[in-house]
């Protein structure tokens, strides 16, 4: 009988360490100066349990210089004023109206205020 | 003072929000794989023949008969709503019980010097404006009449929502005003007993001798009597308990006949409850498994069985439990049977730091590989990394199926509300 020999198993003797860390060199100078970088839902969004996004998906509104698949951010805790939007609720469905000039006063106790847009999100 | 807000019929609500031509109109939830009602609307409920808990296919038409809307229920809307509520509550009272998804108890001690019906109608008023979301407020000085006092605020309509028990003659009429069955705390078996011995309303209840509740319903019915009375024994709860167990079970979207997908959805099953159990820094000792057949079908064969394993050492490795899980699966399954469900549930739960070993066990598991699982997956979404058993692209045969799920508003950007 003939045996013939393929080889032994050797260990790898290069392991990889990962896990452990190893601390050298000055550290950096910036480490007392880090701050968070610029979140823009610290802008944004002034009240996060009041505020929903809703995407256009057409082109009614483009008088408002609201265009198809702009985003708008809405808050719902804001009263509707003076020089504003809002998404309101006319006959079941959704609707963006300017508020109303001082002859029209009396449409706003009519109207079905869903809430105020503060942002239209618009891609370039 | 001790407060109560919960949403009325909270799930429907959250559809309706997104939803205005809805408004109105009856609309029902139904259960995880569309297997039942177990929501409905105040309009869907004065249709007083569709009934709760009642599988789907049975009312189907009745549904579409009367024009119900029905969703396939949508936990990731619901939860995210109820987060919203939850927070705007902590800007009223620094104390917040959140009970369930739907209710939460706020401690409303040391307002003594306003108007605490002002109050709850500023709560109600806010809730809805912010998130669109209908509550009723009860206040009350125990948790038990705060309970009545909320029941109180939607059944009479005059109320508008908000109930405050702030005097012995309000506390007097609501016990008057509340039959029996309808105390929290006070099950079906007791509310018979009282019956029968002519006890009909909270107040008939409150008038029975300490020693009689003491003997006939133990500290339990005690504690309810006392609060009823006015006297506070149930304290606000504001950390959440650990959870004693931790289960999950769906149906399959099809009947299944073949291990092999069994095994996939149990296997996924274990993935999810172990990640619970990680994010709560404990291990559990039993791991029980349970599969069963269609028991509404009359044409199938009907078999169900379970089997409860005890580790070796209380674990939340995924892997160790999917080998065990698996094994457990193998001692259950019998062919031949067209199976509809099957469960995993997670028991002996201990604190991670607590976990009494065994002479001879090897620490061979690695804390490190589910600590950074898990982070993988809380970046990437769920099941981004999970045992090598679950084949992604076989999934669908026993995932479930959620045919009317609304899109998830307000956590998918590809999922926002659009109009037009």
């Amino acid at each position: 009988m003939e045996i013939k020999e393929f080889g032994k198993l050797q260990s790898n003797r290069k392991k990889h360490k990962a896990e452990v860390s190893m601390q050298t060199g000055f550290p950096s100078p910036a480490t007392h100066y880090l701050e968070n970088t610029i979140d823009l839902s610290e802008v944004f969004v002034k009240n996060k349990e009041a505020t929903f996004y809703i995407r256009i998906g057409g082109s009614v509104w483009e008088n408002l210089n609201i265009y198809k698949n702009d985003v708008l951010i809405i808050d719902r805790s804001l009263k509707f004023s003076r020089r504003t939007m809002a998404l309101i609720v006319k006959d079941g469905s959704f609707d963006i109206i300017k508020y109303p000039s001082l002859e029209n006063k009396e449409d706003l106790e009519s109207i079905e205020l869903w809430g105020v847009i503060t942002y239209i999100i618009h891609k370039v | 003072m001790i407060g109560i807000i919960d949403c009325n019929s909270f799930y429907a609500s959250c559809e309706q929000v997104f939803r205005p031509d809805l408004r109105g109109k009856p609309v029902v939830v139904l259960s995880n794989n569309d297997g039942c009602v177990i929501a409905a609307n105040k309009e869907a409920k004065a249709l007083a023949h569709i009934p709760m808990f009642e599988p789907v296919f049975k009312i189907k038409d009745q549904l579409i008969k009367n024009n119900v809307t029905f969703f396939s229920s949508n936990y990731t809307l619901y939860g995210e709503m109820s987060n919203r509520v939850m927070r705007i509550l902590k800007e009223f009272s620094p104390i917040v019980e959140i009970y369930s998804i739907d209710e939460a108890f706020i401690d409303l001690s040391g307002l003594d010097h306003i108007d605490l019906e002002d109050y709850g109608h500023e709560i109600k008023k806010k809730i809805m404006r912010y998130t669109g979301l209908p509550v009723g407020v009860g206040i009350a000085p125990t948790k038990v009449l705060a309970k009545l006092a909320n029941r109180r605020s939607k059944k009479e309509i005059s109320n508008n929502h908000v109930y405050v028990i702030n005097s012995e003659e309000k506390r007097i009429d609501t016990l008057h005003w509340a039959k029996i069955k309808d105390v929290w705390g006070i099950g079906k078996k007791h509310t018979t007993r009282l019956q029968e011995i002519g006890k009909h309303s909270a107040y008939d209840f409150t008038q029975l001798p300490l020693s009689w509740v003491r003997k006939n319903m133990t500290v339990v019915g005690e504690r309810t009597w006392r609060e009823l009375r006015g006297e506070s024994c149930l304290s606000l709860e504001v950390m959440p308990k650990p959870k004693k167990a931790i289960g999950t079970a769906k149906s399959f979207g099809k009947k299944l006949t073949s291990i092999e997908l069994i095994e996939e959805a149990c296997s996924y099953y274990i993935n999810e409850v172990s990640e619970v159990l990680r994010s709560q820094n404990s291990c559990a000792k039993y791991l029980q498994v349970f599969l069963q057949t269609n028991y509404h079908s009359n044409n199938d064969k009907q078999y169900h069985n379970s089997i409860t394993v005890t580790l070796e050492t209380p674990t939340n490795n995924t892997f160790i439990l999917n080998t065990e899980g698996k094994k457990a699966l193998h001692r259950i399954f019998k062919s031949g049977y067209r199976y509809k469900k099957v469960g995993v549930c997670l028991s002996g739960i201990v604190p991670e730091n607590y976990v009494q070993t065994n002479l001879f066990h090897q620490t061979s598991e690695k804390k490190g590989l589910m600590e950074v699982f898990d982070k993988i997956n809380q970046k990437f979404g769920k099941s981004t990394l999970s045992p090598a058993l679950l084949n992604k692209s076989k999934i669908k045969e026993w995932e479930l199926v959620k045919e009317q799920r609304s899109p998830r508003y307000t956590t998918q950007w590809e999922d926002i509300l659009k109009i037009q």
